[in-house]
C-alpha cells in the first residue's frame, strides 16, 4: 500500500473517529440512557446534561493522561531506581548528579541560557517592532524577521553552521574576518565561555520574530493620547519609546518573556547539533540526551530538575492566567 | 495618524532610517542569504574557492535534484508529511470537542481542568521521554510512523484544547444559548453553530500545529531507530554527515528541510501569527 494512501486512511480512521464518537455518544446519551421522553423528563434532561461535558473532554483527557499525566508519574519512580531499573536507589541518582562536575557546568550554562535568550530576544523584538512599525514597507521587513521562526531548531543550527564554520571558504564569520583584517580563521565553537553565547544567539535570532510580533500588536494598542501628550509636553523620541510605551505594554512583555524562559528550557538541539555538549556548552536537556539509552534513570533524573528549573516560571504564568480569569 | 510614518519626520531621521534599517535587516538575514548563496553554486565553484563571489555557474536545479537522487531525502520527506497530517488532524478535532466542553459547560472541576491543560503545556517534554519511549517499545509502535504522529498528536492537544477554549469562549455566548432555547440538541449546536464561526481559529491552530510537529527533532530522536521512520528534521542531519564536505549538498538538504514550515507561514501568515499571539497573549 503506497504511503499516501496509508496517510489518507489514517487520517480518516482519526478525524471519522472523533466525529462519529461524539455524535454516537450524544445519541446514545440523549435516547438510550437519559432518554427525553416518559415520566422522568425533566430530570433525565438534566443528567444528560451533566454527563454532556464529559463525552466531550474524553477523548483530550484519556490522550492527554495516557502520554502525559501518566509518563510524568513515571518518569518520577524510574529516576529512584537504578541504571537496570531493578533496584530502588531512592535520591541516589539525584545525589551523584549533583556532585558531577558536568551536570553542574550544564546547570549554570543553563540558567545563563534562562536568563540572556529571553533578555535578548524580547530586546531585539521590541526594537524590531518599534522601528518597523513607521516605515511603509514594515510589514514585508516583519515577515523577513520572522522567518526563522517557521525553521526547525535544527535546521536553524544547520544553517548557523555555514556562520560558524572554521573553513574561511565556508564560514561567515571567518570569511569576513579574513576579508576585512586578513585574521587567521578561528573556530568559535571552540572559544571557551563565549562559545554559549554564540550559540544562545542562534535562539535569539529564531525567538526575535515571535517577540516583535506580539510586542508590535501591543504597541499598537497603546491609546494615542499619552503619545501625543508626551510629545506636546516636548519629549524626545527616547523619553517616549521608555518612558510612555514600555510602562505601557510591560504586562506583555512580561507574557513575552516568560513564553520565551520556559521555551528556552527545553530546546536541545542547537546544542546537540552544533557542539553536542562539548567544548562546555552542554546544557541540561542535552546533556539529558547523552543519558539516554544509557542510564534511564539518571536520564529522568536530569529531566526532574529540568522540571523544578521550569516550576516557578509555570506556576507564576498559571496565576497570572487565573488572575485574567476573574 | 499613529504610528507616525517616517516619511513625516525630518530629513536627516528619515534618510539615517531609510538607509539603515535594509542594512540591518541584510545583516540579521544573512546566514539565510549565504546559505541560500552557497545551495546553487556548482561544488568546482566551492572547490575553488569561489563561495561569497557571483557563482561561476548557477547549478540550483542540479543540487536540489541531487540532494534527492543521491540520498533518502525523499523518504524523510514523506515520513514527515505522513507524521505531520494526522497529528493536526486528530489533535485539532480533539481539541474542538474539548475546548468546547471548557468554554460553555458551567461545571465544578471545568476551571481546575483548564489550568491542568495550562500547566499540561509548560511540561518539559524531556520528562516524558523515558516512559513514552518504554510504552511505545512496549506495544510494538517504537520506530513507526504511527507511533510519532499518535504522540504528537496527544501531546499537542493540550496546547489545543487551551486555544479553542479560548477562542470558543470568546464566542457571544448568545448564540448558543438562544439555539438551546429553541430546542436545537447540543451536538447539532456544536456542529452547525459553533464550528463554522470557529473557522478561522481552526486554520490558525493547524498551521501552528503543523510547524511544531514538523519542526519536531526531539521526538524523531527518542521515538525512532532506524531510517526507515525518520523525518526530515532527523534525516536532515544524517544527510549532513553523508555529504560531509559537499557544502553545496548539505545547503540545499538544509533548506529543503526548512522549506515546507516556510511556505506554510507566507501562505497563511495572517493565521500563524494571530495564533502565536492567542496562544501568548490569551
Amino acid at each position: 500500500m503506497s504511503p499516501i494512501l496509508q496517510g489518507i486512511i489514517t487520517i480518516i480512521i482519526g478525524v471519522g473517529g472523533c466525529v462519529g464518537y461524539f455524535f454516537l455518544s450524544n445519541l446514545i446519551l440523549d435516547t438510550l440512557i437519559y432518554p427525553a421522553r416518559g415520566k422522568n423528563i425533566a430530570s433525565n434532561i438534566r443528567r444528560a446534561n451533566m454527563v454532556r461535558p464529559w463525552l466531550f473532554l474524553f477523548p483530550a483527557i484519556f490522550a492527554l493522561s495516557l502520554y502525559l499525566v501518566y509518563p510524568v508519574i513515571g518518569s518520577f519512580l524510574r529516576s529512584l531506581y537504578n541504571r537496570s531499573g531493578n533496584e530502588f536507589i531512592g535520591l541516589q541518582n539525584y545525589v551523584e548528579l549533583f556532585a558531577s562536575p558536568e551536570f553542574r557546568t550544564a546547570f549554570l550554562n543553563n540558567i545563563l541560557w534562562a536568563l540572556v535568550v529571553p533578555a535578548g530576544a524580547t530586546a531585539f523584538g521590541l526594537l524590531a517592532a518599534q522601528l518597523t512599525d513607521r516605515l511603509s514597507w514594515g510589514n514585508i521587513a516583519k515577515s523577513l524577521i520572522f522567518m526563522p521562526m517557521a525553521i526547525s531548531f535544527v535546521g536553524a543550527s544547520l544553517i548557523w553552521k555555514f556562520v560558524y564554520a572554521y573553513d574561511a571558504d565556508i564560514g561567515l564569520i571567518n570569511a569576513i574576518r579574513a576579508g576585512l583584517f586578513g585574521s587567521e580563521p578561528v573556530d568559535v565553537m571552540q572559544i571557551p565561555f563565549w562559545n554559549n553565547f554564540f550559540l544562545m544567539f542562534i535562539l535569539v535570532w529564531i525567538q526575535t520574530g515571535f517577540a516583535m510580533v506580539i510586542l508590535s500588536a501591543a504597541l499598537r494598542g497603546i491609546p494615542e493620547e499619552t503619545i501625543e501628550a508626551a510629545i506636546i509636553d516636548g519629549a524626545n523620541p527616547f523619553q517616549i519609546f521608555f518612558k510612555i510605551k514600555v510602562p505601557q505594554i510591560m504586562g506583555t512583555i512580561v507574557v513575552v518573556w516568560t513564553t520565551i524562559t520556559i521555551l528556552v528550557l527545553k530546546v536541545f538541539d542547537i546544542v546537540y547539533t552544533m557542539t553536542g555538549g562539548n567544548f562546555g556548552t552542554e546544557i541540561l536537556p542535552s546533556y539529558m540526551m547523552s543519558f539516554m539509552f544509557r542510564d534511564d534513570g539518571r536520564a529522568t533524573a536530569i529531566a526532574f530538575v529540568i522540571m523544578l528549573v521550569v516550576l516557578p516560571v509555570m506556576v507564576w504564568n498559571i496565576r497570572q492566567a487565573r488572575a485574567e480569569q476573574r | 495618524m499613529f504610528p507616525r510614518p517616517i516619511e513625516k519626520a525630518g530629513p536627516g531621521a528619515r534618510i539615517g532610517y531609510q538607509l539603515l534599517l535594509p542594512f540591518v535587516l541584510i545583516i540579521w538575514l544573512l546566514p539565510l542569504l549565504a546559505i541560500f548563496a552557497t545551495s546553487i553554486r556548482s561544488g568546482a565553484d566551492i572547490n575553488a574557492g569561489n563561495v561569497f563571489g557571483w557563482p561561476g555557474e548557477f547549478a540550483m536545479i542540479e543540487n536540489y535534484v541531487a540532494v534527492f537522487t543521491r540520498s533518502q531525502a525523499s523518504m524523510y520527506f514523506i515520513n514527515s508529511i505522513l507524521i505531520t497530517v494526522p497529528s493536526v488532524a486528530i489533535s485539532v478535532s480533539l481539541a474542538c470537542l474539548a475546548g468546547y466542553a471548557l468554554a460553555i459547560y458551567r461545571f465544578r472541576v471545568a476551571l481546575p481542568l483548564f489550568f491542568l491543560f495550562v500547566a499540561g503545556n509548560f511540561v518539559p517534554f524531556q520528562i516524558l521521554m523515558v516512559p513514552v519511549r518504554d510504552m511505545s517499545v512496549r506495544v510494538g509502535l517504537y520506530d513507526t510512523i504511527a507511533g510519532q504522529f499518535l504522540f504528537h498528536a496527544a501531546f499537542q492537544t493540550g496546547f489545543c484544547t487551551l486555544f479553542m477554549r479560548n477562542f470558543i469562549k470568546a464566542l457571544p455566548f448568545d448564540l448558543i444559548e438562544s439555539a438551546r432555547i429553541e430546542g436545537v440538541k447540543e451536538w447539532r449546536i456544536f456542529w452547525f453553530v459553533v464550528l463554522p464561526l470557529v473557522r478561522p481559529a481552526l486554520a490558525a491552530l493547524a498551521v501552528l500545529i503543523f510547524t511544531f510537529v514538523w519542526n519536531d527533532f526531539f521526538w524523531a530522536n527518542v521515538l525512532t531507530q532506524g531510517e526507515s521512520a525518520k523525518p526530515i528534521t532527523a534525516g536532515v542531519r544524517a544527510l549532513n554527515g553523508q555529504f560531509v564536505n559537499n557544502w553545496h549538498l548539505v545547503s540545499a538538504a538544509s533548506l529543503i528541510a526548512a522549506i515546507p514550515p516556510v511556505i506554510m507561514f507566507f501562505l497563511m501568515q495572517r493565521h500563524f501569527i494571530a495564533g502565536l499571539t492567542l496562544g501568548a497573549v490569551k
